[in-house]
């Protein structure tokens, strides 16, 4: 289950990219989710828990992984309880996120108004109002009467 | 500062190429486009020079800002390019924002947050792509895009229900011309409750006509709702003050020389947003005249007939009728000077 929250929160983490290069584990990196995650948002190959294969960079540590992704593998692993800033991954880690939220439940922190649109199905509750949305129209249509960013 | 500025990043591998024509430009759009590398290059030539191996060619100095310290760099710094990542926070502020107001610096911001707090125009949202390799094969070449380019956006439809912006001169003008043809006027009073009125309504074809120099907050909400309602399209003036000067009622070649090349006029720190600035132009040049213009209130003389004509004429890509159907066609940002 997918839960989102707008606007600013206790216990959120407003950069993940930042959290993620000082708080990752090496075995979130060669996890098949991260590996096909990493694949499809930056086109890149994971070759070790240390090294990174990018087409335009070359060979890359992890802390060179984009943010988007770097966002995306903390809401799928780490387990300290925090909530990220979704608003640090762009619509192409949408469908991403609807994945991850469908393995576990999720809640993620946004300050502004995702596109969701790409995503089948989607299904998520808007904490701010408590509003369960069932499609994306209905996500949007709820979104934008929210005040909080 | 004034003017637009070509500027050059690279290195071995990367090369970027970004016009800059305003004091705030944003840069936002999918992960893994290079924005990030795009500002760790730029904080690197700027802290190591020549030896970070990195080049930066432009007019002005370009330089990141961020940090906590950014309240006491920001005040040393004079007509400078100022790179800002998403990561800080302050972006948001009221704080931030008066201090780009009284600044002579341009900002590119790298944010999908809407920055209500920021005048800047929608004509200035880019993502990056990549277009290729540069002539070596090695290194590859990143350029901006417009996000909400005219094209992307613009489908021809006849509107059953106008809603603009503004509650003042501009509307009063739109609601005469609506109310000759049979089409609902309404002002949304304010850019920011234009998406609580397209909320109330139904499946009516509507038009909003919004300030787009200053309509870039909104714009990324407001195009979700145009893609998800087809019904709803935009038309994106840089002002209403800015089409009345378009339309060649008042001293044709000098205003249209400012026009065609705004930049090289707007002195951001004089401007905060270039309607402001149309609007002081517009007050000047018609003060002695009988289309001397107030924004609190229109000067029925741009109702008369050949007037209103004229400017309904600088509409471009919406043809008005006197006869149904009114409106043949829209296209919603009406200047796009290159897309």
């Amino acid at each position: 289950m997918l839960n989102i929250i707008f606007g600013d929160m206790e216990n959120a983490v407003y950069h993940p990219p930042t959290y993620f290069d000082n708080q990752y584990e090496d075995e979130w990196i060669t996890d098949p989710l991260s590996v096909e995650m990493i694949k499809d948002i930056d086109k890149s190959d994971v070759i070790g828990a240390h090294l990174i294969e990018s087409p335009v960079l070359g060979s890359i540590s992890i802390k060179e992984i984009s943010g988007g992704v770097k966002t995306l593998i903390l809401m799928a692993f780490d387990e300290s309880g925090r909530i990220f800033n979704a608003s640090a991954c762009g619509d192409n880690c949408a469908k991403w996120i609807a994945e991850i939220s469908k393995r576990k439940d999720l809640t993620i922190n946004l300050h502004h108004v995702m596109d969701f649109s790409a995503v089948p199905d989607f299904y998520a509750k808007l904490l701010n109002t408590g509003t369960v949305v069932h499609s994306y129209e209905e996500y949007l249509n709820e979104a934008l009467r929210i005040k909080e960013r | 500062m004034k003017g637009k500025y070509h500027i050059v990043v690279q290195n071995n591998r990367l090369r970027y190429e970004l016009d800059i024509r305003r004091n705030i430009t944003i840069i936002r759009g999918d992960s893994a486009t290079g924005k990030t590398t795009l500002l760790r290059l730029l904080e690197q030539a700027d802290a190591l020079g020549e030896g970070s191996g990195v080049d930066v060619v432009c007019e002005r100095p370009c330089r990141t800002l961020g940090g906590a310290d950014w309240r006491i760099v920001l005040p040393s710094l004079h007509e400078q390019i100022l790179f800002i990542d998403e990561e800080n926070k302050f972006l948001k502020s009221q704080e931030f924002a008066e201090a780009v107001k009284n600044s002579s610096n341009y900002f590119v911001i790298v944010t999908r947050e809407d920055l209500p707090n920021l005048p800047y125009s929608v004509d200035e949202i880019y993502g990056i792509h990549t277009s290729g390799k540069y002539h070596d094969l090695k290194r590859t070449y990143n350029e901006l895009y417009r996000i909400y380019s005219a094209e992307s956006i613009s489908k021809k439809q006849i509107p059953e229900h106008i809603i603009v912006e503004d509650s003042n001169a501009g509307y009063e003008f739109f609601k005469s011309v609506c109310d000759e043809n049979n089409i609902r006027c309404s002002s949304a009073g304010g850019k920011s409750n234009i998406k609580t009125v397209l909320g109330e309504t139904d499946k009516e074809t509507v038009l909003v006509v919004a300030d787009g120099a200053a309509f870039g907050s909104e714009m990324n909400e407001i195009y979700q709702l145009m893609c998800h309602k087809p019904n709803i399209k935009c038309y994106l003036p840089e002002s209403f003050e800015w089409l009345l000067l378009k339309s060649g009622l008042i001293d044709g070649k000098t205003v249209q020389d400012i026009l065609s090349h705004s930049e090289d006029f707007i002195e951001s720190q004089e401007y905060f947003s270039w309607e402001r600035f149309f609007t002081a132009l517009l007050t000047e040049y018609t003060k002695a005249s009988y289309l001397k213009y107030s924004k609190s209130k229109l000067n029925k003389a741009y109702l008369q007939e050949k007037n209103k004509q004229a400017i309904l004429d600088a509409m471009e890509g919406i043809v008005w009728r006197t006869l149904p159907p009114l409106v043949k066609s829209c296209r919603p940002l009406s200047n796009p000077p290159s897309i």
